[in-house]
């Protein structure tokens, strides 16, 4: 098997000059999946039947000199919150293990006119609610750069198929981390782009106003060319927007290192990842100031009280009544009740508990209340650091990649993996996340990058200059090599 | 210790538009269970709600027939509850900010006007229907159906302040605001469809003190009468216990239609904690001033302007009212016959009592096309100038209902026409005394009862072709000089 | 302040039955985070305003349009029990 999959542009030469036909590369692909799967289980399921069928139209089109772009012909994975017509969107909960969707989400409509095909439905935390992808009920994924460790999450399943050669890209969805810290993890690029850009429609809501859909890719520009299919305004969002994406002012650029993520709590491995790409970014020409944004440090609270609060509304709907799983009961309330006792998992149950009691009466004010005041500060915060800097620098994640079983005792140890991520989310600013080293136990290192509101293209205009001056080319340990 | 009853009513409005209020969906009227349902309505994960513009402008027509003031700034919010025919388990609503505020209605209680204060008017999304399968009693149900169809139709609820004082003004209040959205073309307003829904607000408390007593909620009351009979049910009943020194549970009741009494609803549906926030699935909803004005435009009618215009024309209150509220081609041919008569209260009698009393017994529920204003003020001028009979008048009538013709040319061709000719009635008059000599020793004066006994006679000896005032003017004149 | 955290009440409104032990479990757990989230009472929010997104955008408004639905087979077809084309739950008045 060969785990180095090209880039998507090389891909679409190699297509266009009938060097390789996208069923050729569907099959290779799915190869590695069989390879890597037993291992892994980052597929919850994989689509081989209709994925061969559509690569093989993509053949025809390639052959008669209509391919319709540069996705056509390329497998992706999807992460299972998304929903695809006809196939399983279980959130790798149990409460829908046998849920079948009946619509496409936006996204999934616009892709499927790019002529990509589905790989399948990618691991995740159950309801995207994790930084490990330990909570699927589903079992665990495994990291493909040593099973040992986690792949990160929620969409610890969309990173680790990227990583593993399993899809050329996928798609995943990031609250407080989940597209970044995966991605940062497993060694492979994982943008989040400005909240509103990308339709949420037919994505399975956790938490609505930090919710955002992004790609997990090897390159860049690969999350530039996923990116550019699936932004856009989507009528069937109220919160998308129509958006008018910047340009920096000057071509030489000012990034600030944010203080508050390089000090203690923050690991000397991820701190000089940013120190590294500092050096090169200022050998570029570019200016690199360290700049304070004290709020930050209550970006994890503000989060763990908002986040729960919109889950707490949006998981109401699973109950037994229309669809999944249902507990047999002699009464209604009983049965909702217990479907959605035995249908979530124990962290599902815990946000939905800690967001319910920050709604109730008498606590509304005291917590997610005073919750969204502190937000819109830190959104002013923000908004004033973006007048000095045309972009924010700081680690992905404050350590890398942890081993199974090491975060779940306290909750807080878990929640804390998103430290660097969760202000992203929390302002709607475009952020990306991109390996840069690897770590004394040989585990990809990795910078975030954030831009203000709509500079997602400049912001990938960066991240690929970066990329190009770290010339990360590894490949995980467990796939190097042939069969 | 005398106590005073205070009511406030939670109505809820269906508008009448072709899709929901947050997805496309039909909004449809059949008994054929979930046949217009999308992710967003049927509560499926990753669906989203995007508001329906018509029914933004409906609610601000209603608010400004309400003579609310409009939220310029305003949000939906999410109130929490379990209910198994609520898809989402969440109903999308308004709370701190609903579209219309601090508003009234005028109403008419018999012969008076009297104004019921609106706290708010806001907009929300209905609930599915239930089923509840068993043995026909709601109490013993073995399953519940569920059809959401209606899931999602957009629903106003319209709530007055605690100031109702009677079962009869609440009605009267639900009569107004029932015209008011027909009026405006927002809704179809057929209570017994449940395009309007009312919840009454009960307490009692002693006469002339500042606090309102506990709070009960009346639900389930789908007529005008039963809200009257439920209101009146539970006055009685909670001032019974006030007296009994019993204290009252603020709780949500049920009117039963069958033992026609209020009952304890005791489901689980009642946490009181909605957890109220704002949807975060909805940014912030502006309702600028070119917003009010295209709503303002599309208000052709209401029925605070309709009564206005039927007072104008010389109307009493309580009779203007009854037009007010009724079908509206009445309501029009009133208008137009008017012009030609001059004379309201005939107009107004003949119209509402025998032109309506005719057609419902020949089972016509519409007006031939030939009838129109100008032949029944043509009929009506007959009788007022006393050309022909009343009796004659409802002649012509029933005839003109089922067959074109002239009122007044028929009128004479069927010999109806009634002589005021003083000579002729002289004559008849002269006869009639001639032959009830008794009577007319035994008559005292001019409003002697026997009067009209010998008027009567007259008319009977005409075959009814005299005019009887006429008679009675020659009658009296003969005898009394 | 984490005195007055009722677990069972929560649980109530949420609509999920809690066994014993995992009450216990969870319990712990929401302290902790309610402990970390504390820190958020030192920050002077008084003259902040609330903002619910991240982007300030006016919401838009739908045209009255309507649009097919979801066939009735399509929106039935993930029923835990239907009869007579309706869904089908145990009562839901007692
Ligand atoms: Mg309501
Ligand atoms: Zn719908």
């Amino acid at each position: 098997m060969n785990r180095n999959i090209p880039s998507i542009s090389k891909l679409n030469n190699l297509f266009l000059d009938k060097e390789l036909k996208p069923s050729e590369l569907f099959e290779q692909v799915y190869e590695n999946a069989s390879f890597t799967e037993s291992i892994l289980h980052a597929h919850l399921e994989l689509f081989y039947d209709e994925g061969l069928e559509n690569s093989k139209k993509s053949d025809e089109r390639f052959l008669k000199g209509e391919s319709i772009g540069k996705l056509d012909g390329i497998p992706i994975a999807i992460k299972d919150n998304i929903n695809v017509y006809g196939y399983k969107t279980t959130c790798s909960s149990k409460m829908l293990s046998n849920y079948v969707s009946p619509y496409d989400a936006t996204v999934i409509g616009m892709l499927k006119e790019t002529g990509s095909t589905f790989t399948g439905k990618t691991n995740l935390d159950e309801f995207a609610m994790g930084s490990s992808t330990e909570n699927s009920a589903y079992g665990p994924t495994k990291n493909p750069w040593n099973p040992d460790y986690v792949p990160g999450g929620s969409s610890g399943g969309s990173a680790a198929v990227v990583s593993a050669g399993s899809a050329v890209a996928s798609l995943g969805s990031d609250t407080g981390g989940s597209i970044r810290q995966p991605a940062s993890f497993c060694g492979v690029v994982g943008f989040k782009p400005t909240y509103g850009t990308v339709s949420r429609f037919g994505l399975i809501a956790f938490a609505s106003s930090l919710d955002q859909i992004g790609p997990i890719t090897n390159t860049v520009d690969d999350a530039r060319i996923i990116f550019d299919n699936i932004q856009g305004y989507d009528p069937k969002d109220a919160t998308s927007i129509k958006p008018e994406y910047t340009e920096p002012k000057n071509k030489k650029l000012k990034i600030g290192i944010i203080k508050e993520l390089m000090q203690e709590g923050v690991s000397e491995d991820s701190q000089n990842e940013v120190n590294k790409v500092t050096q090169l970014l200022e050998n570029s020409g570019h200016e690199v100031v360290e700049t304070s944004l004290p709020l930050t440090e209550m970006a994890l609270s503000v989060y763990y009280l908002i986040a729960p609060a919109e889950c707490s509304a949006n998981l109401s709907r699973f109950d037994g009544v229309r669809f999944g799983l249902r507990e047999p009961a002699s009464g209604s309330y009983e049965m909702m009740n217990k479907t959605r006792a035995v249908g979530f998992g124990e962290e599902v149950k815990k946000r939905i508990l800690l967001g319910t009691y920050a709604l109730s009466a008498g606590y509304f004010d005291e917590y997610y209340g005073r919750a969204l005041k502190v937000r819109s500060k830190i959104i002013s915060d923000f908004q004033k650091a973006f007048d000095d800097f045309d972009f924010l620098i700081s680690p992905t994640t404050p350590s890398p990649a942890f081993k199974f079983g090491e975060k779940t005792e306290n909750p807080l140890e878990m929640y804390l993996s998103d430290l660097c991520t969760i202000p992203a989310n929390l302002a709607g600013l475009p952020a990306i996340s991109i390996p840069t080293g690897l770590s004394d136990n040989n585990m990809p290192l990795s910078i975030q990058l954030m831009g203000k509101p709509c500079s997602d293209y400049s912001l990938l205009d960066l991240a690929e200059s970066i990329e190009d001056m770290v010339s990360f080319n590894h490949l995980p340990k467990m796939t190097k090599g042939d069969k | 210790m005398s106590l005073k009853p205070t009511i406030g009513m939670e109505t809820h409005v269906e508008l009448d538009t072709e899709s929901k209020m947050f997805c496309s969906c039909k909004v449809v009227e059949t008994d054929e269970p979930n046949i217009s349902l999308c992710p967003t309505c049927l509560g499926l994960p990753g669906a989203l709600p995007v508001p329906n513009k018509k029914a933004i402008e409906y609610i601000v027509m209603l608010s400004l027939g309400a003579n609310c003031s409009i939220t310029k700034e305003g949000m939906f919010h999410r109130k929490n509850y379990f209910y198994p025919d609520l898809p989402k388990n969440y109903q999308i609503s308004q709370f701190d900010f609903p579209v219309g505020v601090e508003g009234s209605l005028e109403i008419v209680i018999e012969d008076s006007l009297h104004t019921v204060a609106i706290e708010r008017v806001h907009m929300e999304e209905d609930t599915g229907k239930s089923i509840h399968l068993g043995s026909g009693r709601i109490d013993s149900a073995t399953s519940t159906l569920l059809d959401f169809n209606r899931s999602g139709v957009p629903l106003v609820e319209v709530v007055t302040k605690p100031i109702i004082s009677s079962a009869k003004m609440a009605v009267a209040y639900i009569e107004e605001l029932r015209q008011l959205v027909i009026d405006l073309g927002i809704s179809k307003g057929k209570l017994e469809k449940g395009n309007l829904r009312f919840d009454a607000n009960i307490s009692v408390a002693e006469e002339g003190s500042d606090e309102l007593g506990v709070k009960v909620e009346i639900k389930n009351m789908n007529s005008l009468k039963s809200l009257e009979k439920a209101i009146d049910y539970e006055i009685l009943r909670q001032t019974k216990m006030v007296q009994d020194k019993e204290s009252i549970i603020q709780e949500t009741r049920h009117w039963d239609e069958n033992k026609q009494v209020t009952l304890s609803m005791r489901t689980k549906e009642g946490s009181a904690d909605y957890r109220y926030f704002s949807d975060p699935d909805l940014p912030n909803m502006v309702i600028n001033e070119e917003f009010i004005e295209i709503s303002q435009n599309q208000i052709k009618e209401t029925p605070e302007k309709k009564r206005k215009t039927l007072l104008d024309t010389g109307l009493s209150l309580s009779d203007s009212n009854y037009l007010d509220k009724g079908q509206r081609w009445l309501y029009e041919l009133y208008l137009s016959t008017v012009k030609e008569t001059f004379d309201c209260k005939s107009t107004f009698n003949f119209l509402t009592g025998e032109l309506q009393g005719q057609m419902r017994k020949a089972e016509i529920s519409e007006l031939p096309q030939w009838v129109n204003s100008e032949k029944l003020a043509g009929l009506i001028n007959l009788f007022e100038n006393n050309e022909v009979s009343f009796t004659s008048a409802k002649d012509i009538l029933a005839k003109l209902l089922i067959e074109d013709i002239d009122p007044k040319s028929f009128a004479s061709d069927n010999n109806l026409i009634q002589s005021s000719d003083n000579d002729e009635i002289k004559t008849l008059v002269t006869s009639v005394i001639n032959e009830n000599q008794d009577i007319v020793e035994r008559l005292e004066n001019p409003e002697d009862k026997l009067v009209g006994f010998l008027v009567g006679q007259v008319m009977k000896s005409s075959e009814s072709k005299v005019n009887p005032g006429s008679v009675k003017e020659v009658l009296l004149k003969e005898l009394f000089g | 302040m984490t005195k007055d955290f009722n677990i069972d009440d929560i649980s109530n409104l949420a609509s999920i039955h809690l066994e014993e032990k995992e009450k216990l479990k969870l319990q712990k757990d929401l302290e902790i985070v309610l402990e970390h989230v504390d820190a958020l009472k030192n920050i002077d929010v008084k003259d902040e305003k609330i903002d619910i997104h991240p982007l300030s955008k006016v919401l838009e408004l739908r045209e009255d349009e309507s649009t097919p639905s979801l066939s009735h087979e399509d929106a039935m077809k993930n029923s835990p029990e239907t009869k007579d084309g309706h869904f089908v739950v145990p009562p839901s008045i007692e």
